[in-house]
Parts: structure tokens; C-alpha cells; sequence
């Protein structure tokens, strides 16, 4: 219908060089938002969601009430994601991570989420619920749902056992390994960096200006000297720690429990700078085109604990809901050296989200260190 | 008859090895007993080939890849046939300057192409995400390279055939299929191969254009944050190639063995 | 030549123009504005502005970069810049040296099954470029193909580390990635060239060197700039191979104005680097085809 009238316009001469200007400008990002269509019910649900999180194992309370899985779009990168909903691709259901929400909040693609509509928020651990990036301006704008750690990964049979003995970050900074260990390649690098040279978190990930500057030129440049890569994607990571290649990587749960599935040594280390909780979970978006009822089915589908059970027994990440550790096989949950969730999430370090400008200008800092790298 | 000892011949066995070589560890490691590429290897399993075929997400990307590659090389080539025909036989006026705009696609970074033209299909047009919107962006990307392959065939090639051709009185459409296409048949067939491999391994045009049918890549790139599900993926290459390799030959022998031709100017 | 030879030729390239025009006229026309615009956040200004422009250029203490002084306030894109196109050139020269004598195997000794060889010259392609540079990633990595190889042979004991994340692991890989791309349009130009032609000279003397350099080579130079321009333009913004196997100074061009997009909500300065990135490309190739006598080519074989 848009299609007809556009051309109509356009035939009668009546798109004005106004028109034209907005939609080349709404090029790019999907930098000007025009007049968004009023939200049309009744479409099928459209879920915006990671490649691999598109089975029914995640959401099998809302398959068992509604038939079918709903329609999926995967993506690989929440960038990409974003300036895919930002140029108007329409989706009812997101699933970004805490470190990511608010771009998607700041730029206007979020609405509210009613918590009295999900029947499983009050298992939620309550640290989650109120955790920043699932509250924003006092409205719940993510139901969060997976979580994990990042901390170091490392092949015990390999590595020096002063490490073993006083695990720290300092080894991705440290001469010493060079071209045996892998950071993620993120901006956290230079952030942890800070924190090894004593900076407290809460700082390191907010600093701007010259102290950025500062911290990228001394840990930004140390970590990408020493690092073998800089990587991108587990499999990357996983196949390179599987190989002995690297001893020691910045790691998520996952690696630990694969690479001791194919029977290799391997350990996650605490080390003592601190190790770190990130979550993701479901965001409403508000191009949606479908009831949001089916969106609420959705995101209670994947706090429902037996999502949590099969969560935590197939990828060793952890679920946001209470009961479904108490569900999931006790042996799993042991491996994944998580005795009181509660306890753990209180010891580990929060991912905090800086505002936009700072974000940027960590992402453009930590850009250029590689680009001038020789 | 002996035949003289061809270093040419050395060369192009080398050249298959650098080309195949690599490709053989994907057989190689979508055999092995274990989740992980490396050696020393550890058993032999068929399990992997198991989870592929389980694996509906990746058949359906699979098929969807292949539609849209299919029909993208073989419309990309029937585009840039005539446009190559155009401006090798013809004067066009203004020709160069229409010639480096449709060279673009090979300049400008796939990044600014795919938002740029979801906002077109979105916002201007109005049209709902399907693999016609990817095919579309494919076709835009694939016509430089067809239209590149087949200028450089057809350039230089006597015309006095073609018009020798009309002058005994062919029409033009008997001309173009008598004359023409054969003498641009191995340029059609490189057009048609290129176009098809670009579709095929394309990421980020499809990951924009597409709704909710994913492509090949798309879902191979989604699927990097799951190692496990490697070897199942490494199971779909080696059949894809070593499938279509077999298919390939088959389907060669049994067509010669009908002709029988020896002709070296016969593809 | 006629109006008529005119019409024609417009009718033929029609179809193509208009495909074309319909799905790269709004990108383009909207790279070029939005360079002249600014961003802040997810707003943008659309006040006409050199900014982004002379941001590329604006002079300052800058950087040395292998010897290479860059004196600039912001030398980041410049930077990037000279490395992409290195890293493409040495590529492409490598590729086309490659397949150039694969491309004359195909054509002048291949006499039966040529479709099938052009097709399996292309099958390793119709796996996934992840496949592919994965596998690469598995011949020269550490516990990798040519290293446990060696240490089977018993020709070294610890495995060899500077064969992955390096510039040469990405040129080894850029080069069996576009090999199809040259060995293609060079086997096409090849294989045209008139058999008795060659033979012609044979009888009039000519030694085989000779008749290689007056007659093969001409003849073959527009499936070789066809493969040279192929090659090397796309892989300027390549960046996925350099980031996959080329260690932590992976970063290209390409990279940049994808980060300017996506991370760093500066899209206007990403529309004028890429703008630049083409101008810079554009003339290359302008130079490249003066240089070789394009059009002296043309007119003689044509």
C-alpha cells in the first residue's frame, strides 16, 4: 500500500524535495526517524534473536501454547542488529545484553516492559531485576534471562603455576606471554588493564578524556602487543585454546564446559582483580507489528525454568530464574562452579554501560590502538 | 606417441593441490571424533553428519541459498550480456560515464549498499523482507563482475562474423544465437560461475535484506558463537564439495560420452 | 557509425542500466550528501559542512607508521588507507601471477571437459568463505596441518608460531580466495585467441618466446585487467580475512567505516572516508589502465 502511494506521489509530483531529503537521510543508520506506521496488531510475532537461541528448547511453554515457534530473524552482532531496526526493519521481540540495551533504549526502539504480565518475574533473582540496564529511568526495559562470567580461561597443563597459584589479569599485559594468550576483542582491554594498575572498576569503565587516552596508550597498547589475536567469536577462541596454541584466554562459561567435555585441561581462574557477570535478555521493541501478548508469552517462555535447565545443562551459562538451578542436574550445575548463584553474582564485578558519548569514544579509542598497531 | 614431459601440466597439478588442498581438512575433520579441529585426530564417527541433517535451520539455509543463488547468476548474466554487447559493439553515447556508475557495487563498502538499500525497500518502497529483497541486492553486486568477465570476452572479437551472419540475411535474435552466444559462451559460463559463488558466500547485503529466511552465511555466521555446533557445519562443506565435485564429473563424462567430441575450441 | 548502432546499444544495456540505477542510485546519492552532514548521538545535522572532509586532512603531530611519517591531527584513516591498499596490490599481484599460467593450461592445453574443469576450479568456493578461511586457519595453525606435518617428519621439534596472524597468512589466504575471480577472466580472453593466428607466426619463424609476447600476451590483456581490476578493488575494503587470520593489526579500512556506522554513530565522517577510499581507487585504476595503454590495446585488437 505504501509502495502504491509513494509512486502515486511521486507521479503527481507531489513528493516534495522535503520528502526525498528524509529518506536519503533516513540513509545510513536509519538516522531520522520518520513517522513510524502505526502499530498494526494482529501480525505474527517477529522475534529479532542470537543464530542457535531460534529452537524450541528456549521458549517451549510458548510453542506448547501457541503451536509454533514464532518467526525468527537471527543475528551474529547486536550492531548490526540495531542499525538493522533503525532503518525500520520491524521486530516485536529483541535479545540484547545488559552492556547493549541502552543504545537500544537511547534511540527510541524500546518500550516498557509490564512485569505483572510475566508469571515467572518473581522467581527472578532479585539482584537481576533491579540490575541496571533492566531498569532504565525507573521502567523495566529488559526481562533479563541468561547470564554468565567472563573471566580467565586457562589449560592447566600448559601454564606457568605462579598463575595457578595467584590468578590475575596482569598476564594479558605481561611481556611474558606474549603470543600465548587471546583478549576479547573489546574495549574492556584497556578497562581491566586500568583495574590491574589499580583503578577500581566503577571508574575504569566510565573514563573519558585524557585519563582514556592515558590508559588506552599504557593497557590498550599492552594488550594488543600481547595477545596472539584479538577474538571475535568462541569457536575462534575454543578451537585456539583446544589446540594449546594459547594457554590463557578472557573467557565465557561455555569454553570451560566444551573443552572439558573433549577431555582437556582446563580451568576458569579467579583471578584476583575480580571476575566479571554480564546477562542478556528480552527487550520489546516498539515497531512491533504483532499482540504484544505474544511477546509477553514469549519473553515468560524463556524466564520459565525448564528453559533455565536445559540453558544450563547445554551451554554452562547460567539462567535468570531461581528455580532453575534447583531443577537442572545438580552435577551440571556443580561444574559449572556455581554452588549459590546468588552469592556469586554478589562477588563477581557487574558489566556497567557508560553513557553513549563515553561508550563511542572507548570504542573509537580502543579502534585506533589497532589500527596504528605495526 | 610419448609425450614430451609439460611443465604447464606440474603446474596446474600444484595449482589443484593450493586450491583443494585446504578444503580436504573440512572431510578430514567432519569425520573425526571430536568437537574440536585439531590434530593428533581422534577416532572416525559419522555423528556429525547426523546433527547436520538434524540441523533443519541449516537445510532450510542451505535451500534458500541455493534459490537465490541459482536464479541471481542466471538473471545477473542475461542482464550483462546485452550490456556487455552494448558497449563492445556499439556506440553508446556516454557510454564510460554509464559504465564506471554500474562498476560501483565493486567500490563502495557492502556496509553502506546494505543499509542503503534497506532503507530503500523499507522506508520508500514500502515492501516486506524476503530473499527477493536479498536476491535483489545480490543481482546489483553481481552484474559488475558478469558484465567485467564478458566485455573482456567479447572485446576483440572479429565483428565481420556477426555482420557476415546478417548480411546472408539472419535476423538479429537468429544472429545473437547462432554467432554471438557461442563466440561468448565460455565469458557466459565464467559470468554464470562468479555470479553464483558471490550470492552463495555473501553476508552482509543478506543479513540486511533478509526477514526471517535466512541464507547460508548469515546462519553460518550466527552459528560462530556456538563451537559445538562446528563439526556440523564443517559436515555441510565437505559435502557440498565433495557432492558437487562428483556431480560435477558425472554429469560431464556421461554428456561427452553422448558427443564424443575432440574439438579444442569445444567447452 | 549511425544513430541506429546508438539505439541499439542503449536498448541492449537498458535492462542492466535500469537495474542498476533502481537499487544503487539512493545508496550512492546518499553516501555522497550525507558526507557533507554531521552526527551527534543518534541525531544528525543536516547543515552542509567541508567538516568530515577536512578532519581527513587536517594537519597535526601525527604518527610514524613503518617509517611512513603522517602528519596529520586525526592520521587514523590515512593510515589504514596506505595499508589497505598495499596489502590489495601485493595480493593482487600475487594472485594474477598465480593463475595467469593456470588460466594458459586451461586454454591452450585443456582440450576436452573445459566446462567441468572451469566449474571445479570453482567448487571450493561454493563452501562458506568462514569455511574456508577456517580451514586455512587449520593448515597453518599451530597444531595445524603443515606443523604436525613437519613434526612428524621429525624437522622440528616445537611448532612453528609465525606461520598464522601475519601479514603473509593474509595474503595466502586473499590469494585462495579470489583465485577464481583471475584464473576465470583470463582463461576467457585466452581461450578466444585465434589458433591459426599462433600458428601463422610459428611458420613465419617466430620463436616461441616471440610469439608469446607479440601475440598471446596482447591478446590476453583484457581478461588480465579484467582479473587485475576484479581482484584488487574489492579486496581494498575487504577487511574480514585481515581481522580472521591477521592477528591484532588486522584492522583495514573497511573495518573503520564499519565501525563509524555501527559503533561509533559517526556515519557522516564513515560516507567521506568511503567517498575517498572510491576517488583514490578510481584513480589508481585510471592510472594502472594509462599506464598499460588500455586504449592502445583496444584499438589494435579490436
Amino acid at each position: 500500500m505504501q509502495r502504491v502511494k509513494f509512486i502515486d506521489r511521486m507521479a503527481q509530483g507531489k513528493l516534495s524535495r522535503r520528502d526525498m531529503l528524509q529518506s536519503a537521510g533516513a540513509f545510513g543508520v536509519g538516522l531520522i526517524a520518520l513517522p513510524r506506521l502505526a502499530r498494526a496488531q494482529g501480525g505474527p510475532l517477529t522475534c529479532l534473536e542470537w543464530g542457535g537461541y531460534d529452537a524450541e528448547e528456549y521458549v517451549g511453554a510458548y510453542v506448547s501454547k501457541h503451536g509454533a515457534l514464532p518467526d525468527f530473524s537471527i543475528f551474529s552482532g547486536e550492531e548490526e542488529a540495531l542499525a538493522k531496526v533503525r532503518a525500520g526493519f520491524a521486530a516485536d521481540v529483541m535479545h540484547p545484553c545488559n552492556y547493549s540495551v541502552s543504545r537500544f533504549v537511547n534511540a527510541g526502539l524500546v518500550t516498557e516492559i509490564d512485569t505483572s504480565k510475566l508469571s515467572n518475574w518473581a522467581d527472578v533473582f532479585p539482584a537481576l531485576q533491579t540490575a541496571e540496564g533492566v531498569v532504565q529511568d525507573g521502567k523495566v526495559v529488559m526481562a533479563p534471562a541468561d547470564w554468565g562470567n567472563s573471566s580467565i580461561a586457562y589449560r592447566s597443563d600448559l601454564i606457568d603455576p605462579a598463575f595457578v597459584a595467584d590468578p590475575t589479569w596482569a598476564i594479558f599485559y605481561d611481556e611474558a606471554y606474549a603470543g600465548k594468550v587471546s583478549m576479547l576483542d573489546n574495549e574492556v582491554a584497556f578497562q581491566i588493564g586500568a583495574m590491574v594498575g589499580g583503578m577500581p572498576y566503577d571508574e575504569a569503565y566510565k573514563l573519558s578524556g585524557a585519563a582514556l587516552e592515558e590508559a588506552a596508550k599504557t593497557w590498550g597498547a599492552k594488550a594488543v602487543n600481547v595477545s596472539r589475536f584479538l577474538w571475535n567469536d568462541p569457536s575462534e577462541v575454543q578451537q585456539a585454546m583446544a589446540s594449546g596454541e594459547i594457554v590463557a584466554a578472557y573467557a565465557w562459561n561455555d569454553l570451560v564446559k566444551n573443552l572439558k567435555a573433549e577431555g582437556i585441561p582446563v580451568e576458569y581462574a579467579k583471578p584476583k582483580e575480580g571476575m566479571f557477570t554480564w546477562f542478556c535478555g528480552l527487550t520489546m521493541l516498539n515497531s512491533g507489528k504483532a499482540d504484544p501478548a505474544l511477546a509477553y508469552d514469549f519473553i515468560d517462555a524463556w524466564l520459565s525454568p525448564e528453559t533455565g535447565k536445559y540453558l544450563i545443562e547445554s551451554s554452562g551459562y547460567g539462567h535468570a530464574n531461581m528455580k532453575s538451578f534447583e531443577v537442572a542436574d545438580p552435577a551440571e550445575v556443580a561444574a559449572m562452579g556455581i554452588t549459590d548463584p546468588e552469592a556469586m553474582m554478589g562477588s563477581s564485578i557487574l558489566f556497567r554501560t557508560p553513557t553513549d558519548e563515553v561508550q563511542v569514544e572507548h570504542n573509537r579509542v580502543w579502534g585506533d590502538i589497532k589500527a596504528l598497531k605495526m | 606417441m610419448t609425450r614430451r614431459f609439460d611443465p604447464l601440466l606440474l603446474y596446474a597439478v600444484l595449482f589443484v593441490l593450493f586450491l583443494y588442498g585446504p578444503m580436504l581438512l573440512m572431510p578430514l575433520f567432519s569425520l573425526n571424533d571430536g568437537n574440536f579441529a585439531t590434530f593428533p585426530l581422534k577416532g572416525f564417527t559419522l555423528r556429525h553428519y547426523g546433527e547436520m541433517a538434524r540441523n533443519t535451520s541449516m537445510m532450510t539455509a542451505l535451500k534458500n541459498s541455493l534459490i537465490v543463488g541459482l536464479g541471481v547468476s542466471v538473471t545477473a548474466t542475461a542482464l550483462a550480456l546485452p550490456a556487455a554487447l552494448a558497449l563492445t559493439r556499439y556506440r553508446v553515447p556516454a557510454g564510460g560515464a554509464i559504465l564506471s556508475f554500474m562498476m560501483l557495487p565493486l567500490v563502495v563498502p557492502s556496509i553502506v549498499l546494505a543499509v542503503g538499500l534497506l532503507i530503500v525497500v523499507l522506508r520508500l518502497l514500502g515492501l516486506p523482507l524476503s530473499l527477493w529483497t536479498v536476491a535483489a541486492g545480490h543481482l546489483m553486486l553481481c552484474i559488475p563482475f558478469g558484465m567485467t568477465v564478458l566485455m573482456s570476452r567479447l572485446e576483440g572479437f572479429d565483428k565481420s562474423l556477426e555482420e557476415a551472419s546478417r548480411d546472408l540475411g539472419a535476423g538479429g535474435w537468429s544472429t545473437f544465437r547462432r554467432v554471438t552466444l557461442p563466440l561468448a559462451a565460455p565469458g557466459v559460463i565464467s559470468s554464470l560461475l562468479l555470479c553464483f559463488i558471490i550470492s552463495f558466500d555473501e553476508f552482509v547485503i543478506s543479513f540486511f535484506l533478509t526477514g526471517t529466511d535466512n541464507t547460508l552465511p548469515v546462519f553460518l555466521f550466527s552459528q560462530l558463537r556456538f563451537p559445538n555446533r562446528l563439526p556440523g557445519t564443517l559436515a555441510l562443506g565437505s559435502l557440498i564439495l565433495v557432492g558437487s565435485a562428483v556431480l560435477v564429473i558425472l554429469a560431464e563424462v556421461v554428456r561427452k560420452r553422448g558427443v564424443a567430441s575432440d574439438n579444442p575450441g569445444d567447452i | 557509425m549511425s544513430s541506429a548502432s546508438a539505439r541499439t546499444g542503449l536498448s541492449l544495456l537498458s535492462p542492466a542500466f535500469l537495474v542498476m540505477a533502481a537499487t544503487l542510485l539512493a545508496p550512492v546519492v546518499a553516501l555522497i550528501v550525507m558526507s557533507f552532514w554531521t552526527q551527534s548521538g543518534f541525531e544528525i545535522d543536516r547543515t552542509f559542512t567541508l567538516a568530515n572532509y577536512a578532519r581527513l586532512v587536517e594537519p597535526g603531530e601525527g604518527t610514524v607508521w613503518y617509517g611512513i611519517r603522517f602528519p596529520l591531527a586525526y592520521p587514523v584513516p590515512a593510515v589504514l588507507m596506505v595499508k589497505s591498499l598495499a596489502m590489495s596490490l601485493v595480493a593482487t599481484i600475487c594472485v594474477i601471477g598465480v593463475a595467469w599460467p593456470m588460466a594458459y593450461f586451461l586454454a591452450f592445453r585443456v582440450t576436452r571437459y573445459k566446462a567441468m574443469w572451469m566449474i571445479l576450479l570453482t567448487i571450493p568456493f561454493w563452501t562458506s568463505y568462514l569455511l574456508r578461511v577456517f580451514s586455512w586457519k587449520i593448515v597453518l595453525g599451530f597444531n595445524g596441518a603443515i606443523n604436525s606435518g613437519l613434526q612428524w617428519l621429525g624437522l622440528i621439534k616445537e611448532p612453528l608460531e609465525f606461520l598464522l596472524y601475519n601479514p603473509l597468512a593474509v595474503m595466502i589466504t586473499l590469494a585462495h580466495s579470489w583465485i577464481a575471480f583471475s584464473v576465470l577472466p583470463i582463461y576467457v580472453s585466452l581461450e578466444k585467441i585465434d589458433r591459426t593466428l599462433l600458428e601463422a607466426a610459428s611458420d613465419l619463424g617466430d620463436s616461441r618466446w616471440k610469439r608469446f609476447r607479440r601475440i598471446t600476451l596482447p591478446l590476453s590483456m583484457p581478461g588480465t585487467i579484467a582479473a587485475t581490476l576484479l581482484v584488487f578493488i574489492p579486496t581494498v575494503g575487504d577487511y574480514v580475512t585481515p581481522t580472521l587470520v591477521g592477528g591484532p593489526g588486522g584492522t583495514m579500512i573497511g573495518s573503520l567505516v564499519q565501525q563509524l556506522f555501527l559503533r561509533q554513530d559517526n556515519a557522516p565522517l564513515g560516507a567521506a572516508i568511503s567517498i575517498v577510499m572510491m576517488l583514490i581507487i578510481a584513480a589508481l585504476v585510471g592510472l594502472f589502465l594509462w599506464l598499460i595503454g588500455y586504449r592502445r590495446i583496444r584499438r589494435r585488437i579490436g
